[in-house]
């Protein structure tokens, strides 16, 4: 099938200016699959880590949401062991109007600010609410270990 | 190559017009006047050495107050004394202006005019002197600053002042002439906009592929959100050729049907053109400014650089020039021809063809709107208002369709062509989209 225009305007428009901090580049077999890295935000547990992240657009996008997966392992209570992502913007509240750069950019806000409250890796939510400085310092070893940049 | 040979050799071979050459600060006269400002300190007995070691001394730009200028400045170096004696605070200083100093120092008392009154705590100045003792024994003894006239560093300074400030209004002068350009160049374009034959329809669909290419060039300054912010000269001019280049490749010129269009091109890029020799000789100048007070600073030691208002080497700075036509350019050339930027749907980001308007006022393609609908999402994907469900005939955006038709052509059609397969994909199945029509 086809590509649709909407996937190439996108594309292209995501190699022409590149959001800051953050790269999308598609398969050349299969353009609707992205790799994608996020630079870990600055002055959070995060900074100074390159995230790498898969990202893939169903057939029925943009009415259905791009299925996004983190590869480097993280520590973060909206993250869980497989990379999967708790956010309400790639489930419920996406909108068709919403973009793989508008995604991304959430994804690094997520980043920025862990939310424990709505957890889908619960022993990390647990531990962050119980002692989030010995948390957040984990999240940094994790860093360090697993997203320093290649 | 030193900088006053390689300025000289910009200024006169980059094709400058003879008032702009003549307007341009002119670097030798300013350094051949620090010379002398050099040689009247020496005289006085402060030359580099000692004012950047001994002296316990201010220099101040007077006439300029919180980085604004009124009227000319003159520069001062004011020297502590003692308020007693007139004997100045120093040890380091020859003895011969010490007594050059002091006399001075008197004479302003006696006269009792330009004496400045400074109270300075002692304590906290850093002294270097080998009569500190002294100072902290006699605790209150107070200190008066006394001037010390520098006929030739004024001349200096009123020399550069006069020439930013004719370079101020030179660029006045140009932004005024080519704002003008560009209403002229808008007024004529306008006429062709709004006549309705054949000629002007084909012309303007060539100018807006033009402006198109002219936006996504971002010329003078860029949109995106890594670079954004005005480009200097070497930036721009690079862009600008590049948006030539393009032009030439995409555009093909001869294609105007009506013949001023071949003109009002050639007119906008002559625009173009200008406003980057404005922002190139901005940018020698302010190179100039900032290379003659640097020498001044390392001649003379009088630290000038962080007391000069930053408002007078602002106006060589800044874009505003540039700023200026950019946006004269955009408000009255280039909204003429309305881009499909503006009116594409946020959902397939192709023209919003045929265009339904919902209560929310958001603008979708009629294809997009019959698909949300069919999948039972009712939130408006822009503001998630309940009102994609509620949609119907009525919701069809008359006005803008004509609107559409007027200025996009082209994609109209190509749009329609398009929802009508997606509808006969949506009646028949997939199977009509193959490409057997043999029927």
């Amino acid at each position: 099938m086809a590509l649709p225009k909407r996937i190439i305007k996108e594309t292209e428009r995501l190699m022409a200016e590149p959001v800051p901090g953050i790269s999308a580049v598609p398969h050349e077999e299969n353009l609707r699959y992205f790799d994608v890295t996020i630079d870990g935000p600055s002055s959070s547990p995060y900074e100074g880590g390159t995230f790498k992240l898969e990202l893939f657009l169903p057939d029925d996008y943009p009415m259905t949401p791009p299925k996004v997966r983190f590869l480097t392992k993280i520590y973060h209570p909206n993250i869980d062991r497989l990379g999967r992502i708790c956010l309400d913007v790639l489930k419920s509240n996406w909108s068709p109007a919403l973009q793989i750069r508008t995604i991304l950019l959430s994804i690094q806000a997520l980043l920025g600010a862990p939310n424990p409250d709505d957890p889908l890796a619960n022993d990390v939510a647990q531990r962050w609410k119980e002692d989030e400085k010995a948390a957040i310092q984990t999240a940094r070893e994790w860093t360090a270990e697993h997203a320093k940049k290649a | 190559m030193k900088f006053a040979q390689e300025y000289q050799k910009h200024l006169a071979q980059d094709g400058y017009p003879p008032h702009w050459v003549a307007s341009a600060i002119s670097y030798r006269q300013l350094k051949k006047c620090i010379k002398k400002v050099q040689k009247e300190l020496s005289e006085l007995g402060l030359d580099g050495e000692t004012l950047s070691e001994a002296l316990r001394s201010q220099y101040v730009l007077s006439g300029c107050e919180n980085g604004s200028v009124k009227g000319q400045f003159v520069p001062k170096l004011l020297v502590a004394v003692d308020e007693a004696t007139g004997e100045p605070l120093d040890a380091k200083l020859a003895p011969e202006t010490r007594t050059f100093l002091q006399e001075l120092a008197v004479s302003q008392q006696l006269s009792d005019t330009r004496i400045t009154d400074v109270s300075t705590d002692l304590s906290s100045r850093r002294s270097s002197s080998d009569d500190e003792s002294s100072l902290e024994s006699q605790e209150y003894r107070t200190i008066k600053m006394i001037e010390v006239p520098l006929s030739s560093d004024s001349e200096f300074f009123s020399m550069l002042q006069d020439e930013l400030s004719g370079l101020t209004e030179l660029q006045e002068q140009e932004k005024f002439q080519l704002n003008r350009q560009v209403l002229a160049l808008s007024h004529a374009v306008a006429k062709i906009t709004e006549s309705s034959s054949s000629k002007s329809k084909h012309d303007l669909q060539q100018w807006r592929k033009i402006f198109e290419l002219y936006l996504s060039g971002n010329i003078f300054f860029s949109t995106a959100e890594q670079d954004h912010g005005a480009h200097n000269y070497a930036k721009a001019h690079q862009r600008l050729q590049k948006f030539t280049k393009d032009l030439n490749s995409q555009v093909k010129m001869t294609v105007f049907k009506r013949k001023e269009s071949q003109v009002f091109l050639q007119q906008f890029l002559s625009i173009n053109l200008e406003l980057l020799q404005n922002l190139k000789y901005q940018e020698m100048n302010f190179t100039a400014m900032n290379k003659i007070l640097k020498k001044f600073d390392k001649r003379t030691s009088l630290s000038v650089q962080p007391n000069f208002p930053p408002t007078l080497s602002s106006t060589l700075l800044s874009q505003s020039t540039s700023k200026a036509i950019c946006a004269s350019l955009s408000t009255s050339l280039i909204s003429l021809i309305p881009q499909i930027d503006d009116y594409l749907c946020p959902v397939c980001f192709s023209l919003a063809w045929r265009p339904v308007r919902l209560r929310c006022q958001h603008v979708f393609c009629i294809r997009c709107l019959i698909v949300l609908q069919r999948e039972g999402q009712d939130h408006c994907p822009l503001c998630r208002g309940c009102v994609v469900i509620e949609a119907d005939v009525d919701n069809l955006d008359d006005d803008m369709a004509k609107f559409m038709r007027k200025w996009f052509p082209g994609d109209v059609k190509a749009k329609q062509k398009e929802n009508e397969r997606a509808t006969a994909i949506d009646l028949y199945g997939p199977a009509y989209d193959t490409k057997c029509c043999v029927m």
